[in-house]
């Protein structure tokens, strides 16, 4: 029996690897750039995360790949969707969440998760990349500033402007207008925030509005993408360090039920409750959260002698 | 002749109904009558002699049509334009409008406008389905129908006749149910596209010819052993009048669904109900519209002893259904304004369903992929999880 398990998440951006062992702790995580050959950015960050382990393809038990290239992956054994991905690493990150807000390269998605941390409701953009990460590359080109450091600027803005149009190719237009009349662009960025949180805002609606509320993808780490969501939603938003490996971190947590389900025969009885224990305590922060409201981190209870083995058993089966 | 080679036949005519018309007509010099859906009477066009058929969106892209109609119309009704625009619709000697919704009647507007030498004929169907006079209005309606018939033909048609051609239609929508009973048990596994397509042409084809296809493809399948459907049993609700794209359908399923039931327009929709065979055909055919909307119900009708979420919900029940998938046409007011209750209804029972709203024009089938397969895992792993 193998000791670890992977997850890779195919964005359109960048590719997330995630290796953990078999009591669900990070051992590795890699984030890669895309490139211009997609392929080419997944085996770098797979191969990234398993030197960062020490290991190799071979010591994989299970393979989950997810991402808008999830069913492009030779080495995956299953697939699964970004949305039921990035829900089960948000929720691993932040045990008591309730709605993940992700924003990813191309798509942006609400998740509305019920107690048991199951989704139960979703949106996400399906007509076009307003109010995405490609939505800001655009804009940052057109205004000459690096996307790193738009968050910052925008949080210098003065006065409050108004983008209209969603769309990234009119929303440039927009953009180029207001430089030309003589506006800033650190307000002119606030604009652009201002109408990603209303878009998001928009999704929200569209599945509930309840907390407490989780981002991750790489927008995450956004300063002013984040505040303007938070103005907007009149909530605060519970970032997890590394809120770009949620999905990853997701599709290997799924990869771990799947395994250990299959070998559970192959753990002995106090190894199994031990490892549920492990997982419901690595659960309160994986890889490690900031930001998190003190009222609103809950210990997350242990479950029953082995609760959560029967529960992976029975996920597994039906998958 | 082997099931593939019949579904290849009724494939061919559903992708193109006007050439099958084309051919038809060339074939038998007689008329062709095309229609818009959903209660027009093709037995009644069939007993006059002519090939009626159900007029069908185009998988075009809209071109002259789109001055002749403004862009907020569904793509059934700018569809129709525009082919109608084009100079497609030649071949038909008379199309026949109904008013179920504001739509088609402003497609109706433009299509007479265009069209200055086809025959147009509009005939009014009572919405209100539950009043003591509604039968009578109906049998009016069908009536007045009838005498437009002879009068574009110059001829009477003979209630022989028309019992003639109750009794075959009814004999092709009877082996279709079979085809959907034999599809729930697995004995007929078709995809959901070929039950489109054997639908879809039932519409257009000669019902003669395609009763006789589908008396072989029902015996072919009587006499199969029912296979085992590994996947989540999904029902498809919505598309009143367009048939729902097939690279949608094949998408649904290649995402792990298998669809066992739908109350589809180009489904069970338009197979649901018969006429009755004796006495007066007139009355019968107005009795078979008002049955049709307990058969199946329609948003576009009122019957207040009928409930669309209802039926739905009983439907999804007798088919071991694990959930629904809504396919609503981008501006369908009526399926806009009943989808709420659907909705209130199939979360007050914990129903999963998830509404898709199609397009004419082409659409983001990846963004529409990770969401049905996302809605299949959240049934899994919910099944999973209780």
């Amino acid at each position: 029996m193998k000791q670890h398990v992977m997850g890779i998440d195919f964005g359109s951006t960048t590719a997330k690897t995630v290796i953990l062992d078999l009591k669900g702790r990070m051992v590795a995580s890699r984030v890669s750039h895309m490139g211009a050959v997609s392929g080419d950015g997944v085996k770098d960050s797979v191969a990234g995360a398993l030197e960062d382990a020490g290991l190799t393809q071979a010591d994989i038990g299970r393979t989950v790949s997810t991402g808008y290239g999830r069913r492009m992956l030779d080495i995956a054994d299953k697939n699964f969707t970004e949305i039921t991905c990035h829900a089960r690493g948000a929720v691993s990150m932040v045990p008591d969440a309730r709605l993940v807000i992700d924003i990813g390269g191309q798509d942006s998605k609400v998740i509305s998760v019920d107690s048991n941390g199951l989704v139960a409701q979703f949106a996400m953009n399906d007509r076009c990349a307003a109010g995405t990460g490609k939505f800001l590359e655009a804009l940052a080109r057109a205004m000459e500033v690096q996307l790193d450091d738009m968050g910052d600027i925008a949080l210098e803005a003065t006065q409050t402007l108004k983008i209209s149009s969603m769309c990234a190719t009119f929303a440039e237009t927009e953009v180029i207008s207001l430089l030309a009349e003589g506006q800033t662009k650190p307000d002119v960025l606030g604009a652009v925030h201002a109408a990603i949180a209303a878009r998001t805002l928009g999704l929200v609606g569209r599945v509930g509005k309840k907390g407490p509320v989780v981002m991750t993808g790489g927008v995450a780490r956004n300063p002013a993408a984040v505040h303007h969501i938070e103005k907007a939603l009149g909530m605060p938003l519970i970032l997890p360090e590394t809120p770009q490996i949620a999905g990853a971190l997701g599709a290997a947590l799924i990869a771990l039920d799947d395994y250990r389900a299959e070998h559970k025969l192959a753990i002995s009885e106090a190894d199994d409750d031990a490892m549920d224990r492990q997982m419901a305590e690595d659960k309160a922060c994986i890889p490690g959260c900031k930001g998190v409201p003190g009222s609103m981190v809950v210990e997350p209870a242990l479950p029953a002698k082995g609760k959560l083995g029967r529960l992976l058993g029975a996920i597994q089966n039906n998958l | 002749m082997d099931s593939q080679q019949i579904l290849g036949i009724f494939a061919a005519a559903a992708n193109d109904p006007l050439g099958y018309a084309r051919a038809w007509k060339d074939r038998t010099g007689r008329p062709v009558i095309g229609s818009f859906p959903m209660n027009f009477p093709g037995e009644l066009a069939h007993a006059a002699g002519t090939l009626p058929m159900i007029l069908q969106e185009s998988p075009d892209p809209i071109t002259v049509g789109h001055g002749l109609l403004f862009p907020f119309y569904c793509g059934y009704t700018r569809s129709m334009v525009d082919q109608a625009a084009r100079g497609d619709f030649d071949v038909l000697d008379a199309i026949m409008f109904g008013d179920h919704c504001v739509q088609l009647l402003g497609a109706a507007d433009a299509i007479r406008v265009q069209l200055t030498q086809t025959r147009v004929i509009f005939f009014q169907l009572i919405s209100s389905m539950c009043d003591p006079w509604t039968q009578g209005r109906s049998e009016e309606s069908f009536a007045a129908l009838r005498a437009e018939l002879e009068d574009l033909l110059g001829a009477p048609v003979p209630d022989a006749a028309l019992h003639d051609s109750i009794r075959l239609f009814n004999r092709n929508r009877v082996l279709i149910r079979k085809l959907y009973d034999m599809r729930k048990t697995g004995k007929a596994p078709l995809r959901a596209a070929e039950m489109q397509h054997v639908v879809k042409s039932s519409m257009i084809m000669d019902k003669a010819e395609h009763t006789a296809l589908l008396e072989q493809l029902v015996a072919f399948h009587e006499q199969a052993a029912p296979q085992a459907q590994p996947g989540m049993r999904l029902h498809l609700s919505g598309h009143f009048c367009q048939a729902p794209k097939p690279e949608i359908l094949s998408m649904i399923e290649d995402c792990g669904a298998i669809i066992v039931g739908d109350d589809l327009y180009h489904g069970f929709r338009y197979i649901s109900t018969d006429v009755p065979e004796i006495g007066d055909p007139i009355a019968g055919l107005a009795r078979w519209y008002l049955d049709r909307n307990t058969g199946v119900p329609c948003p576009t009708r009122v019957q207040n002893n009928v409930d669309w979420d209802a039926y739905l919900l009983d439907a999804i029940a007798e088919e071991r259904a694990d959930g629904m998938i809504v396919l609503m046409a981008k501006f369908c007011e009526p399926h806009m304004y009943y989808y709420p209750e659907v909705k209130e209804a199939f979360e007050a029972r914990g129903v999963p369903h998830l509404l898709i709203e199609t397009e004419h024009e082409s659409m983001a089938l990846e963004g529409l992929k990770t969401r049905v397969e996302t809605f299949v895992e959240i049934i899994r792993r919910r099944a999973a999880a209780a």
